[in-house]
């Protein structure tokens, strides 16, 4: 298994997708940062909501890691690797598994990566803005850390959808339509519903302040819940499913 | 040691299509077998089911006695590749391999030595993107390769590669069975692995036609005559209006029944057809294909 875990974190990195994935995280988040520190009023700089949401662009790292772990088991079946695959490692379940471990592993170099980027970005805007720095420790660490969980999970989660929704392209739409169009949507119009989507779940582990976010522990379960439900059916398709 | 593979009542349907048909065969250990038939009838879906890839609608298929899927490590005892490629185009040769082979701890270094074996070592480091389809059988080879296994299972692995790729493959594959290792070899026509196997099995519509070995199927007067012509269609013609027995290959070829080569040329020549193959009798391998694939077609 640690073998196996071993080769789907070399099947992430030995393209160049991982790495491109990870530049144009990288440079989203310091663009966000750096114009919204650059244009905003003094006075939206200050107070803990307002700095905790310029410091917390970083969380753009789900859509990157969750990308990644749609990629590493759609592009298994795109280019028929899945047979080689297959062949020098029958268990499905374990490939998968294998495939999980792995991406969350990088979920966490992608969330650390993000978060650092756009926390040094934020900072550094403040500071030289002359502006106080008015958030706790306590609310930093759980940024951070919410920031890691929740990214490392969503990797995950693009996993367990990729090995649903095989066809890469169908599995690329579904994501991203729902990271930008049903969750905002929801989210907006029937929040005692979108608070339970595993993208508001990351904002609630951000510490993000609003009142129909969940509680952190919650989230942390609510997405736990959805990653481990998308895995558990499409390990349950696979296993049924030929491959050709 | 009997059965290293076998086959019972192998059968597979995809809606309306019998792809495999009641197949059932067994391999022993030292033995090369060309697992042959025409397109479509039904090998690489034997093969996918013998792998584990696919699951038989009936029947079953037991490699060393298991299934494939209950081997431990079954790259250390089957090496495989099947037809289409099985390769990511950003990734580089070598690190397909050592993907391959991380997952059940075979050391980094047995990738680069079967990638000499080979002889891809030259472009170990390059894009899979960039190899040509040769080089790409030879890199679903290598990884077959891996584990050191007992039995090859390779699908069609010709395809692509040239004249001297195919010597090298087959002076491969001899030294490979002389050293008791076992060989299934698939392919769609019988020249192709004839100087290769020493066992056939032959398929036709996923089920079985000739299970032989190759010196039965070749001594065997099979009173067919191989022949081709740039013009297919009117030598068809001129050898049916003389009441002869005909049948038409995918690729042109004809094999006829109960004429000598002398009266085919002699017919050919009276209607002005050009021939571009004549070949009569015990040698015509390409004819006792041809009947043997066509008898249950028609
Ligand atoms: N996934 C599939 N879905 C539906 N039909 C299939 C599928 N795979 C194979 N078939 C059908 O099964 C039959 C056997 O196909 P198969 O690929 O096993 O033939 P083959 O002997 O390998 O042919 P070739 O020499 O062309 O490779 C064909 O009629 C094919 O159309
Ligand atoms: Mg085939």
């Amino acid at each position: 298994m640690i073998g196996l875990m071993r080769a789907e974190s070399l099947k992430i990195r030995s393209t160049r997708t991982t790495l491109g994935l990870l530049a144009g995280m990288t440079a989203l988040v310091v663009l966000v940062v750096v114009l919204t520190g650059v244009f905003a009023k003094s006075s939206d700089l200050i107070g803990t909501s307002n700095q905790l949401s310029l410091l917390s662009y970083g969380s753009f790292a789900i859509v990157f890691a969750g990308l990644a772990g749609v990629l590493l088991v759609t592009s298994e079946y795109r280019y028929g690797t899945i047979r080689p695959t297959l062949l020098f490692n029958p268990s499905r379940a374990r490939v998968l598994i294998a495939k999980l471990v792995a991406s969350f592993l990088a979920g966490i170099i992608f969330s650390v990566v993000a978060e650092g980027a756009g926390l040094i970005a934020g900072l550094l805007i403040l500071t030289a803005r002359g502006l106080p720095l008015t958030l706790s420790g306590g609310d930093i660490g759980l940024l951070i850390g919410g920031t890691i969980a929740g990214t490392a999970l969503w990797a995950a989660l693009g996993v367990g959808l990729g090995s649903l929704i095989r066809n890469q392209v169908g599995a690329l739409i579904v994501l991203l339509s729902w990271i930008f169009v049903v969750e905002p949507l929801v989210f907006a119009f029937v929040p005692s519903v979108g608070r339970w989507f595993p993208g508001q779940a990351v904002n609630a582990l951000t510490g993000l302040a609003s009142a129909h976010l969940l509680a952190p522990a919650a989230a942390a379960a609510v997405l736990v819940l959805w990653a481990s439900s998308l895995a558990v059916a499409g390990n349950a398709l696979m296993a049924r499913t030929d491959v050709s | 040691m009997a059965g290293i593979v076998v086959v019972e009542s192998l059968t597979k349907r995809f809606g309306r299509v019998v792809a495999v048909d009641d197949l059932s065969f067994s391999l022993e250990a030292g033995t090369i077998t060309g697992f042959l038939g025409p397109n479509g009838a039904g090998k690489t879906t034997t093969l996918r089911m013998l792998l584990g890839l696919a699951r038989p609608t009936h029947g079953r298929a037991l490699v060393f006695g298991k299934p494939y899927a209950r081997l431990r490590r079954p790259p250390l005892l089957v090496g495989a590749v099947l037809e289409a490629t099985g390769f990511h185009p950003g990734r580089s040769g070598r690190d397909h391999l050592r993907m391959l082979g991380r997952s059940i701890g075979i050391p980094d270094a047995r990738a680069d030595e079967v990638l000499r074996l080979v002889e891809l070592d030259g472009a170990a480091k390059r894009l899979v993107k960039g190899y040509s389809l040769g080089m790409r059988q030879r890199l679903g080879l290598a990884s077959a390769l891996l584990g050191d296994p007992e039995l090859l299972v390779l699908d069609e692995p010709t395809n692509g590669l040239d004249p001297e790729g195919v010597r090298w493959l087959r002076d491969f594959l001899r030294a490979t069975a002389q050293g008791g290792k076992t060989v299934l070899i698939s392919s769609h026509g019988l020249a192709e692995v004839a100087q290769t196997v020493n066992r056939v099995l032959i398929i036709n519509h996923g089920r079985l036609v000739v299970e032989s070995t190759l010196e039965e199927l070749t001594s065997s007067p099979d009173g067919s005559v191989c022949t081709r012509s740039t013009q297919p269609q009117r030598l068809l013609h001129a050898l049916r209006a003389e009441r002869l027995e005909v049948t038409e290959a995918s690729d042109g070829a004809l094999a006829v029944q109960g004429a000598t080569p002398e009266r085919i040329g002699a017919i050919a020549c009276a209607a002005g057809i050009p021939l571009s193959e004549l070949v009569g009798q015990a040698s015509s391998l390409e004819g006792a294909f041809l009947r043997l694939t066509s008898e249950v077609a028609s």
